[in-house]
Formats: C-alpha cells, sequence, structure tokens
C-alpha cells in the first residue's frame, strides 16, 4: 500500500487568512440579493392579480352587453298592443324568467302513520257478475 | 460548543455560529476541492460556495449524520458540476496562460518527489467516481460507513470503488516506474 502512504505527502493547501470576512461579505450579499428577489416576486404575483381582476371587470363592463328592464306598461303605451303582445312573447321565454317559490307546509294534508302493525288487504271479487270496468 | 449545537444555531440564522463552522472546516473543505479542480482560486471560490450553501440549507440538515458529512456531501456535489463544466472547456495550452496566474497558484507542487507528482496525475486522470471515494478514505480520512454516507451510496459500493481506484492508482504508479526504469 505505497501509494496510501504518499497521500500523506501529497500537497495540502489551507484557506487564504481573509477566507472568512470573504463568506461572511457574501452571505450578506446573497441574503440581501435572495429579500430583493422575494420582495420582486411578491410585486410581480401582486401586479399579476391585479391585472387579471382589471382584465375582468373591463371584459365584464365593456365586451358583456347589459340587460334592460322591460316595462310592458310602457311598452303597450307606445307599440300597438297586437304587436307589443308578440314581442314580449319573443322576450319572455327564458330571459326574463322570475322564479318564484312559495313555502308550502304539508304536514297537516299527509295523514301521519298510524302506531298499528301495517295490515294487507287482498282484495277479491266477490260478485257473480263479470268484471265491467270502472267507468268515470 | 458542539457542531449540533452550532448547525442548530445556524438554523435560526445565528451568524456568529456559522463563522465558528466556517472557521473549523474552512481548511480542510479548501485541501479536498483543491485534490480535485488542482485549481487554488477555483477551491476557494468553491468552499465559499459550499459554506454559503450550509447557511442557507441548513433548515434542511438532519441530525441523522454528522455535521462533517452533511459539508463534505455538499463540497462533493459542488465538486462533481465543476469537474462537468471543467470537462466542457476547452482545453488551453499552459503556455498561453499567463505568468501572473501561474503565479498566483497558492499550490507549490515542485515540493513534489516524482512519485507524488506521479500519483497525482494519476490521481487527476482517476474518474471522479472513484476519485472521490479514495480522497475521502485516505486524504480526508473518513471511515467507509461515513463515505457512504456522503455520497450517499450503499456501503459495498464505496468498498468496491475505494478499491478499484486504488488498484487503478496502483499500476499507473508502476507503469511510471517501469518507464522510468527503462529509461
Amino acid at each position: 500500500m505505497e501509494e496510501l502512504n504518499l497521500f500523506e505527502k501529497l500537497t495540502r493547501v489551507k484557506a487564504p487568512p481573509d477566507f472568512e470576512h470573504k463568506v461572511m461579505a457574501q452571505l450578506s450579499l446573497r441574503r440581501e440579493r435572495k429579500f430583493r428577489a422575494r420582495r420582486g416576486l411578491r410585486f410581480s404575483f401582486a401586479a399579476a392579480a391585479a391585472f387579471f381582476l382589471l382584465a375582468f371587470v373591463m371584459t365584464n363592463v365593456i365586451f358583456v352587453p347589459k340587460k334592460g328592464q322591460v316595462d310592458f306598461a310602457t311598452l303597450e303605451k307606445t307599440v300597438p298592443s297586437s304587436v307589443a303582445r308578440a314581442k314580449s312573447q319573443a322576450i319572455a321565454p327564458s330571459s326574463e324568467f322570475i322564479p318564484i317559490t312559495e313555502a308550502v307546509d304539508y304536514s297537516h294534508e299527509v295523514r301521519s302513520l298510524s302506531p298499528e302493525p301495517q295490515t294487507i288487504y287482498i282484495l277479491e271479487q266477490v260478485s257473480d257478475t263479470t268484471n265491467a270496468g270502472i267507468k268515470y | 460548543m458542539d457542531e449540533q449545537e452550532l448547525i442548530r444555531l445556524v438554523q435560526e440564522g445565528d451568524e456568529a455560529a456559522f463563522a465558528k463552522i466556517v472557521n473549523i472546516y474552512k481548511d480542510k473543505i479548501v485541501n479536498y476541492l483543491y485534490q480535485f479542480t488542482r485549481d487554488y482560486q477555483k477551491a476557494v471560490e468553491l468552499s465559499q460556495e459550499t459554506f454559503l450553501r450550509v447557511y442557507f440549507k441548513a433548515h434542511k440538515y438532519r441530525p441523522f449524520a454528522s455535521l462533517s458529512s452533511w459539508i463534505y456531501a455538499i463540497a462533493s456535489n459542488l465538486a462533481k458540476t465543476e469537474l462537468k463544466k471543467m470537462r466542457k472547456i476547452s482545453v488551453v495550452s499552459l503556455d498561453n496562460v499567463p505568468l501572473q496566474l501561474k503565479l498566483e497558484t497558492a499550490c507549490n507542487d515542485c515540493q513534489d518527489s516524482g512519485l507524488v507528482k506521479n500519483l497525482r496525475k494519476a490521481l487527476s486522470s482517476l474518474h471522479p467516481r472513484y476519485r472521490i471515494p479514495v480522497i475521502l478514505k485516505d486524504m480526508e480520512g473518513f471511515s467507509q460507513e461515513e463515505i457512504a454516507e456522503i455520497l450517499k451510496r450503499p456501503v459495498g459500493t464505496v468498498k468496491a470503488r475505494i478499491s478499484r481506484g486504488r488498484s487503478y492508482l496502483r499500476k499507473e504508479l508502476e507503469k511510471a516506474l517501469s518507464a522510468k526504469n527503462s529509461l
């Protein structure tokens, strides 16, 4: 293992005397750069978000057509009744649909379940006459 | 204050603790990286980068491994990347290098004997895969388990690489010796 002993003879170098100072100087520089980069990233994210929000609002305001209120009273006044009816029929279908929700309490309408055990009724025809069907 | 305590303080952003770690390891890391690059300035630059990474990646350190293994692992990765870069760069003849640059290198190779020069040459031609474990074992004095930890390889692989690296060096030295005898 001659080469192993030779390793000990290989020239060993040491760090320069100002090594620590250089590292510490680099450290503060790098930290400052990181801080700046992080701040820049934050600003760019905020700017991008603001831009998209603005673009969304502008698109809604400018490009999407506004739906005005339909006043049938005034419509009937200005336009002949037949035309107004035709127009109202044309407008009404889906665009001017107003949902109405009515609360209905069915608790008194439906008979409550009886506590008795369930009974099965078997219905049989008992009369001799033939079934003529039910007439309504 | 032990090393685990120091790195814990670094994790909290303590610069004084970081300076202590730098002070403990600076010579070892510079020397270790010098054995790869054979360029003192480059070794110092890489060592600085190693310590900066130690500071900024301190939160990733887990106390399963020793601090020295972790720092050497960072240095090894940097050295490997640097070697890859150096391979890509075109080779410039030494005659074209300004004299000033030659004088600035801190290593004094002329102190090496012929055999040591041959060893250095053989070491430079050894593939980094084998060179790193050989240097860690024979120059830095790490155990095979520690090297396995640094390189994140199984101990068996490390053993094999050290063995192959040594046998390659032995062959190269024998070759150089026989060439010298034939003259």
